[in-house]
């Protein structure tokens, strides 16, 4: 066993002194500028955890074929439901020297669990009881109920130095603690990580430096990637990627992600809460319609549930509500609906890839069958506003959802009654989520999902579209495998041999 | 009315501007009996379709091709220029007629009137027009109406500032005075006697407005807060097709090109209107 660690180990250590042989600059572009760099106030990954997961270190990493790999963890298992014991690297240490033991991660999940520090990520860990310190490398997690999706939650979750924590401000400056540390920063425009010299892993950085450039606009990103001024962009229009292959200077393509885009619907506000209704307009629009012409064939209509077939909990039986406008109009007459109205249609801008455009196919469908819209462009953050805080949803709106556990639990919790996204109430999807939140038993957690997802169909609380494909551009100088969600980071990508 | 046809013949610039806002004004007005097809009905299956210059005269074709979502551009953009000169004249004419009460008021009054309004001129010039006009809609909400009252409100004070320095010279004038000595009222004096010396002016300042609200009136739409789609507007198929810059040029080079086809325009005509009616300019030619 010793052997066989020390011979993985040089080879690695061989293949990374490859690599730095072929050392080059990295650029990424990023659609918009960091908000902050406190790895506990940010909950997006394309944006702030991206550019952090490069400076401080995880427990565990998911890799680019969405397997959950160990990091500062070597390994971890569920002794019993409500326990998770983990084992740390030995020796590991962030860049001043504090050490990345037990007690540093006790402190972290602390920090987030902590009420009054009101983190905006506490509510990934709220199931956590609190954490038992075995030894310097091997600590257990307690939790308050079963908690499958914990090693998932934990891939999303940095961990900082606590000494230095309490003598700087996390959100306006980084210890690195992982492969770069942050030398550049200059808000709204770039990030510029070197690698840490203080490393404690066996794989380096790949990379003499990476830079994160903010470039928001989508011709710009895809032009400078073209000239060789970026190495990775994301959020590339369909049509656009032949485009890019044909220039020979970069690779683009599309993977399945994990995002689920619907037609959201506020079943609280009338008539939205006629389920003929609801189930009407899932008739009135062709999916494949809009998959194959706006997206090339790239994005998947979904199987009449927010799950794509990577979630554990997705639904193989399940089938599409297909197009057919007859039906439509058919239910839409027995809905009893007066149709004289105009319906709010309710579209966050530049958010999703292609929506301003799926909402206008949508809005054009839907009114085929009768069903007139208004159709309001509003900012993200203030759709978001009304989404969330508000509690005032539109009508009818784009939105897109996907959970990183890649767990039915979490996604579908999103629809739970009581849950302030859900804005549909439905006790008996209520009780089959409870059943899967609450044991490990994979069976019986299926089977429970099973049924939360064919109630959800028939009571089509959502319009269902389809699985937006996670489209990327990039450098042919660099080697990359493709992954489906939001994580932009150097290390899955090494310089092209 | 003949000298005027003759000058603005001479004046090939202004002559050119007129011309151009006439066939926009004919076009757009034309619009309904025109036969185009539904400028918000697209068909997804031929989107981004390149122009056909033949497709003026084919039915059913593209003569300047489709857009994102596989509507007719052309037919977007003659509808759209209905939109555009609608918000804008109304705008302009809303503004025109708050700022020039307001003009006349400050600077025959004077005194403390004359002092708030030019302050509250002032208050509004120390903020960005686009600033201003970004809050308001993002505050009221985008819908044509707000769009109209918004670029109202960015637009009074040009006429209030102008209206009012020319009432300033015009209240010592002889007519006034003897209006005022027969004991004519204040607002007989306003609007009877002064009023119709000051139309030339706003009429002037009119003109220069609307080529500004039409380019204001369009970034709003760019940035969204505008008319909402699926109703064409210039600004908004602008930002819609600017990610298809590069493999759609159509796309964006059009609208792109109505916009400031159309502000050059009435440029053009509105400098030429200024130096008519300017007794300087005029006696130097």
């Amino acid at each position: 066993m010793n052997y066989l660690t020390r011979l993985v180990a040089s080879t690695a250590l061989a293949t990374s002194f490859a690599g730095a042989a072929m050392a080059m600059d990295l650029t990424i572009a990023q659609t918009s500028a960091v908000n902050t760099l406190d790895p506990h106030a940010s909950a997006s990954v394309n944006l702030d955890l991206s550019v952090l997961s490069h400076i401080y270190p995880t427990l565990i990493l998911r890799a680019p074929n969405q397997e959950l790999t160990p990091s500062l963890a070597t390994s971890w298992e569920a002794v019993d439901d409500l326990t998770w014991k983990f084992t740390l690297t030995e020796g590991a240490t962030f860049a001043n020297g504090e050490p990345l033991d037990a007690e540093t991660v006790a402190w972290n999940i602390a920090r987030v669990t902590n009420p009054e520090q009101k983190m905006r990520i506490s509510s990934w860990f709220a199931q956590i009881d609190g954490v038992n310190i075995l030894s310097p490398t091997e600590f257990e997690i307690k939790t308050k109920a079963p908690f499958p999706a914990l090693p998932a939650q934990l891939s999303m979750f940095m961990l900082l130095p606590p000494k230095w924590a309490s003598e700087n401000d996390p959100v306006t400056s980084t210890l690195s603690g992982f492969k770069y540390s942050l030398t550049e920063n200059v808000p709204g425009d770039h990030i510029t990580l070197e690698p840490n010299q203080d490393y404690w892993g066996e794989t380096p950085a790949q990379f003499d430096s990476v830079t994160f450039r903010v470039i928001p606009e989508t011709a710009s990103r895809i032009a400078a990637l073209m000239a060789g001024e970026v190495d990775l962009i994301s959020s590339v229009p369909a049509s656009e990627i032949a485009r890019i292959n044909e220039s020979g200077s970069a690779k683009a393509g599309a993977v399945d992600s994990t995002r689920s885009i619907f037609i959201k619907y506020n079943t609280e506000k009338t008539p939205l809460d006629n389920k003929k209704f609801r189930q009407a307009l899932n008739y009135a629009v062709d999916k494949e319609l809009i998959a194959d012409a706006l997206f090339g064939g790239l994005a998947n209509p979904s199987k009449c549930q927010v799950l794509s077939p990577n979630y554990f909990g997705y639904n193989d039986d399940l089938t599409a509500y297909p197009y057919d406008p007859e039906m439509a109009k058919k239910l839409l007459a027995e809905s009893g609906v007066d149709l004289s109205q105009t319906f709010e249609f309710e579209l966050p801008s530049n958010r999703y890839l292609q929506g301003e455009e799926v909402v206008q196919a949508v809005a054009q469908m839907l009114g085929d069958v009768g069903v007139k819209t208004n159709i309001i462009t509003m900012e993200f953050g203030a759709y978001l506003d009304k989404y969330r805080k508000a509690g005032d949803l539109g009508q009818l709106s784009l939105l897109g959802q996907a959970w990183p556990t890649i767990d039915a639990d979490g996604l579908l919790t999103l629809f739970k009654p009581g849950n302030q996204y859900s804005y549909w109430n439905d006790t008996g999807f209520d009780e089959q989520l409870v059943i899967g939140a609450t044991t490990t038993d994979v069976a019986v957690r299926e089977a429970a999902y099973k049924k939360a997802t064919e109630i959800m169909c028939d009571e089509a609380p959502v319009l269902f579209l389809y699985a937006q494909p996670a489209t990327y551009g990039v450098s042919t100088k660099v080697d990359y495998t493709p992954r489906g969600d939001d994580w932009m980071r150097a290390f899955d990508m090494t310089p092209a041999q | 009315m003949k000298h005027f046809l003759t000058d603005l013949y001479r004046s090939k610039a202004g002559l050119v501007g007129a011309v151009l806002i006439m066939v926009i004004v004919l076009v757009s007005l034309l619009a309904p009996v025109l036969d185009l097809p539904d400028p918000t009905r697209g068909d997804l299956r031929a989107r981004l379709v390149g122009p056909t210059w033949t497709g003026l005269f084919t039915p059913g074709a593209h003569p300047l091709g489709t857009d994102e979502v596989g509507r007719d551009i052309l037919s977007r953009l003659i509808n759209g220029s209905r939109i555009t000169l609608l918000v804008a004249t109304t705008a302009v004419v809303l503004g025109g007629i708050v700022g020039t009460i307001l003009g006349i008021l400050a600077g025959y009054k004077g005194g403390l009137v004359d002092r708030i309004l030019m302050r509250l001129v002032d208050i509004q010039l120390a903020v960005p027009l686009m600033l201003l006009a970004l809050l308001v809609v993002a505050a009221l909400g985008p819908s044509l109406r707000n769009v109209v009252l918004v670029l109202a409100l960015t637009s009074w004070i040009r006429y209030a500032r102008i209206i009012r320095a020319q009432v300033l010279s015009l209240r010592e004038r002889e007519f006034v005075q003897s209006a005022h000595a027969i004991g004519a009222s204040t607002l007989r004096i306003m609007f009877l006697h002064i009023l119709p010396n000051v139309l030339t002016p706003a009429l002037v300042v009119g003109t220069l407005e609307l080529a500004r609200v039409i380019i204001m009136d369009s970034a709003l739409s760019f940035l969204g807060l505008g008319v909402q789609p699926p109703t064409p507007s210039w600004g908004r198929m602008l930002a819609d097709g600017r990610v298809y810059i590069s493999s759609a040029w159509w796309a964006v080079t059009f609208p792109g090109l109505a916009i400031v086809l159309t502000v050059l325009s009435v440029n053009l005509f509105g400098d030429w209107l200024r130096d008519y009616f300017d007794p300087k300019t005029r006696s130097a030619k």
